[in-house]
Order: C-alpha cells, then structure tokens, then sequence
C-alpha cells in the first residue's frame, strides 16, 4: 500500500518531464560540455581530434591582447551605458510618476516603444543616424558648425553605442521604477508634507530609501546584461573603428564561429560567465532579501 | 508658494483642490515630458518616413519629411523575392516565435504545475537545480549548443531555435510563484469529485492563471522574435533566416541602399508596433511584475 502511495507520488514527475528532457539536454549538459570542452585543444575545421591541454587556453585569454581589449570595450561600454540608461529610466520615472494618471499611460507607451524595435532595426537605422557623410545628427549640427566623428573615432564609438543603447533599452526600467513608485503609500507624502519637507528631502528621505530594493536589482540586472552586450556593436561598427567597440561576445563569436577554435571559445566564455556570477550572485541576494 | 509646493500630489488630488503654481509646475512638467517623448518616437517615425524618400534625398539630407514621396523601396523590395526574401524571413520568424512560445508555455507550466501543486519526493532539489540555472547567461552555452545541433542534424533548421529555447528557467519559476498562491480549496473540492490531477491542471489552474500565461507568452514571443545570436550562429541559408538576420544581412550587402534597408525594416517592424499597441497594457505590467517581483 505504501510502495503504491509512493509511486503515484512519483508518477507526478511525469508532468515535469518533458521540461526536464529539454532542461538536461539543452541547458545541464551543454554548461558541464562548455567546461570541459575549455580544457581542451579543438580547432573544427583541422583534421585533429580535440587535445587536452588543461588550463591552457585560459592562460591564453590572460595573455591575449585581443581578449584584454574586448573584456576593456565590455567594460567600457557598461559604464557608460548603464548609468545613463537608469539615470534617464529614474528620472522618466519620476516625471511620468507626477503626471495625472490619464497622462501617464502616453508617454509611458511612447518611452517604451524603441524596446519593443528589433536590433538590426534599431541598429541600422542609428548607424544611418551617425554617419559622417551623411548622416541626421551632423546634418544638423553641421549648420551651427560642429561635426561629430560619432562612429568613426576610437573615442567616440562607444560612447555613440551607449547613446543608441540607451534610446533602445530606457523604456524597460522606467516602468519597473514606475511600478515601484507606485507601491509608495502616498501617506508618507502626506506625513512628510505636513512636516514641512521639501521636495528634495521628501526625494531623499522617501522615496529613494523605499525605491532601493527596485533600484538595486535593476541596476545588477542592467550590469548583467551591459556585459552580454553584442547586437549594437555588431550591426553599427561591426566592433571598430580600430576593435574599439569589439566586445567580449563578439570577439568569442568569432573564435566560434569565424576560426572554429571551440576550446578556445567555451574558456573565454566561461571567463565571461566568472565575471557574471559575481553580478548574479549579488542579484541572489537582492531576491532573498525580499 | 514654497508650502504649496510642497504639497504631494496625492494629497492635492484627495483634497480635490489644485493650487495654480501647482498646475503650472505639472505643465511645465508636461511639456518636457512631451519634448523627450518627441526625441523617443521621432527616430521610429524616421525609419517610416524615410523609406518613402529616394536614395538621392536621403544622401543630401534636407528635411526630415520627404521632398519628393515614392514608394520605389518598396516596389523593389516586393518586386525582387528571390533577391529579398523578405516574406519568407517574415514567415519564419513568426512560425518560430510562436513554437517557441507554445513549446515554452505547454512544458513549464506542466513542470510548474507539479513542482509547485503535487506531492513529489524531492521536489525541493529539483526546483532549486532549475532555479539555480536562471544565473547561467546564453553565452556559454552557445559553443556547446552548437556542437550538439551539430550532432543531432539540426543546424540550418528552426528547429534549432525552437527546442533549445525549451529549456529555460525562467518560465518554471514565474508559474510556479504564481501557482503557489492558488487558493488550495477549489482543488481539493475537484480533488473530493474524482478529478484528476491532470484535470485540476487543465480546468482549475490554468483557467486562473491567464494573466500569467499571457505574460509569459508575451515575453517569450518577443524573445524569440528579437533574437539576434540565436539565428545568425544556427542558421546558414538564406531562405532560413528570420527577420533580424534576415534584414542585418541585407544591410550588409545593400550597405550604400539606405532606402532599401528602410523599407524592409519598416515591413518588419509594422507588424511588432502594432502587436505592441494591441497588448501594450500586458507588456508593460508584465514587465513590471517581473522586475518588482522576480
């Protein structure tokens, strides 16, 4: 009776089945074969079996130039990009939040609406934006004298990277924030008004401490996904002018995908996936906390 | 004035007075909202309105509406198939996204449904090996995935970005929260009448979970749509290619096009603004409930 009992509280597993036949195949084993598969020699395309080499390919990576470069460029583009996109998503948040309420569903649609344009949509057509020759932005500043070099000097591209980024992705934070803003009872307000606040204090004093959980995992969030970074780069500079915008997921595609040296490839990624988890697991935390 | 400004909006809009400067600084407010949004929608309205200029005009840009209207983009691109297979890319990115989305909502709410509802032994261990993979990002399995489509024949076919895309964490978790407050009552009521567990599944749970299912689906719809990577290492014909490949491609061999490129985008991106503006209040509570709650 009881060994019948437990097989049908077994037999439930087969409603997480076909899940966990897609999970093992395409997520479990895939992550365990990417580990292993860095410990060892493979280019694809040579006639070679793959060849062990223990930590070889990571003391590669440490070594290589190019890796150096593309994990700069990542880190690059993530301070630029990640403080101007929640520095604008908060303050849109803000003003959207103080507007009446049958205001807000307009302009929180139209500042959403660049993040639902598909990537070589949005990146074409900010590359025809940036062009030197021809583009929107120095035909006009080209009136008032001033011609920007925004996609084809070192020092400007990601900075031109980042200012797309930031048009195409500021919509999805604003309405977490919104929606943050929201669950602020508006008594403290009141409470605070009464007690003769000013705007900044109540800002200060209110809003931001009981904003802190929603700000805090977005931002982790935006981190995670700033180092994840390859569309933009790839379909506006292609990784220049000089490798200046080549990112980590780039530089990794290509040694996939463009040299075939898997081994090589499924180490960088993994050195990415380190530099991650340290983000990630901040992010843990943030949701246990709540 | 400085006491009135400090008033908090709630509070002015209980006591059903507005103050001038009050209405004055919402104004002012309104008006810079109104500027940024011009700056968020005009790049959008662009792609539309310069897909109807000649190459010529967009060269020598004079003014952001065209001088001179022509639909010459779109007659190429509609008149050129085999060149542009632009409907074909459109067909399989929808035949894709949507498998994926139903592959994605049949297999996770199963799965949710039992780890968060049944009695199974060690269910605690499983949903946390699940969980703990939300953390691990698509980058490194893209090399191994590769090499295991390989094997299996399924490069160059959708369904390398249909069943991998399976496999995620992401849906078993936000069902599984959200099954987890299902009052319990309604199911053992069902329970008592004979009902089994797959019919509690299927008339009880899921009918009271279709805010849920809807996001979900929204959100892996759209995942799947603007999937970039995916696409362009899996897939190596032409006539394959989904939207975003399909139109990055294109770009890169029309590079001196712009109208071209324009009108094809447009053609991809109408369908997505329009979807947009149909379910825009699921998206974005969707993407609030996400981000406040996960």
């Amino acid at each position: 009776m009881t060994e019948r009992r437990f097989l049908y509280r077994l037999s439930g597993y087969l409603f997480v089945l076909p899940y966990l036949m897609l999970f093992v195949t395409f997520l479990v084993v895939p992550v365990i074969y990417g580990l292993g598969l860095s410990f060892f020699r493979w280019e694809m395309l040579s006639p070679a079996p793959p060849k062990f080499i223990g930590a070889d390919n990571y003391r590669e990576a440490l070594g290589d130039a190019y890796f150096r470069q593309a994990l700069g460029a990542t880190f690059r583009f993530a301070v630029t990009a990640v403080p101007l996109t929640i520095g604008l998503a908060l303050l849109l948040a803000l003003g959207l939040h103080a507007l009446p309420d049958r205001h807000q569903s307009f302009f929180r649609a139209a500042f959403f609406l660049p993040t639902i344009i598909t990537i070589s949509v949005a990146g074409l057509l900010w590359r025809w934006f940036y062009n030197s020759e021809f583009g929107l932005f120095n035909a006009y500043l080209s009136k008032i004298g001033i011609k920007v070099p925004w996609l084809t000097q070192p020092g400007w591209a990601m900075f031109s990277i980042a200012l797309m980024t930031l048009w195409w992705t500021a919509g999805g934070p604003m309405v977490v924030f919104l929606a943050g803003l929201k669950n602020i009872p508006a008594q403290y307000y009141e409470a605070a008004a009464i007690d003769g606040a000013n705007a900044w204090n109540r800002f200060t004093y209110i809003t931001l401490p009981l904003l802190k959980p929603v700000l805090l995992f977005v931002i982790v969030m935006n981190i995670i996904g700033a180092f994840q970074v390859f569309g933009q780069t790839y379909i506006i500079t292609g990784g220049g002018p000089e490798l200046s915008t080549r990112v980590l997921v780039q530089y990794i595609y290509e040694t996939a995908f463009n040299n075939y040296r898997m081994g090589y490839a499924a180490a960088m990624s993994w050195l990415l996936f380190l530099l991650i988890a340290v983000f990630s697991f901040a992010q843990f935390r943030l949701m246990r906390e709540r | 004035m400085a006491v009135e400004e400090t008033y908090s909006k709630p509070l002015s809009r209980a006591s059903g007075r507005v103050p001038t400067s009050r209405k004055a600084a919402v104004l002012l407010l309104e008006l810079v909202m109104g500027l940024g949004a011009v700056a968020f929608l005009l790049p959008v309205l662009l792609i539309l309105l310069t897909a109807f200029k000649s190459d010529a005009e967009i060269i020598r840009f004079a003014s952001i509406v065209p001088q001179h209207w022509t639909g010459s983009n779109f007659r190429d691109i509609l008149d050129n198939p085999e060149e542009i297979p632009i409907f074909r890319w459109l067909a399989n990115s929808v035949f894709i996204a949507t498998s994926v989305s139903a592959l994605v909502l049949t297999v996770d709410s199963l799965a949710a449904y039992a780890l968060a509802r049944l009695d199974l032994p060690g269910k605690k261990w499983v949903f946390a090996l699940i969980i703990g993979t939300l953390m691990v990002p698509g980058q490194i399995l893209l090399v191994p995935v590769y090499l295991i489509l390989n094997r299996l024949g399924w490069l160059d076919t959708p369904l390398a970005l249909i069943i991998p895309a399976g496999a995620g964490a992401f849906g078993v978790f936000l069902l599984h929260q959200f099954f987890l407050g299902i009052p319990k009552d309604m199911e053992e009521a069902a329970a008592l009448d004979g009902c089994s567990r797959l019919g509690i599944f299927w008339h009880i749970v899921l009918p009271l979970s279709r805010p849920v299912l809807a996001t979900l689906a929204i959100f892996t719809f759209m995942g799947a749509w603007n999937d970039f990577l995916g696409p362009l290492v899996f897939l190596d014909s032409v006539d394959k290619y989904t939207l975003p490949v399909g139109i990055a491609l294109f770009q890169s061999s029309y590079a001196s096009d712009y109208g071209l490129t324009l009108a094809a985008s447009v053609i991809c991106t109408l369908p997505a603004v329009l979807a947009f503006l149909v379910f825009q209040r699921q998206i974005i509570s969707g993407i609030a409930l996400t981000g406040l709650k996960e």
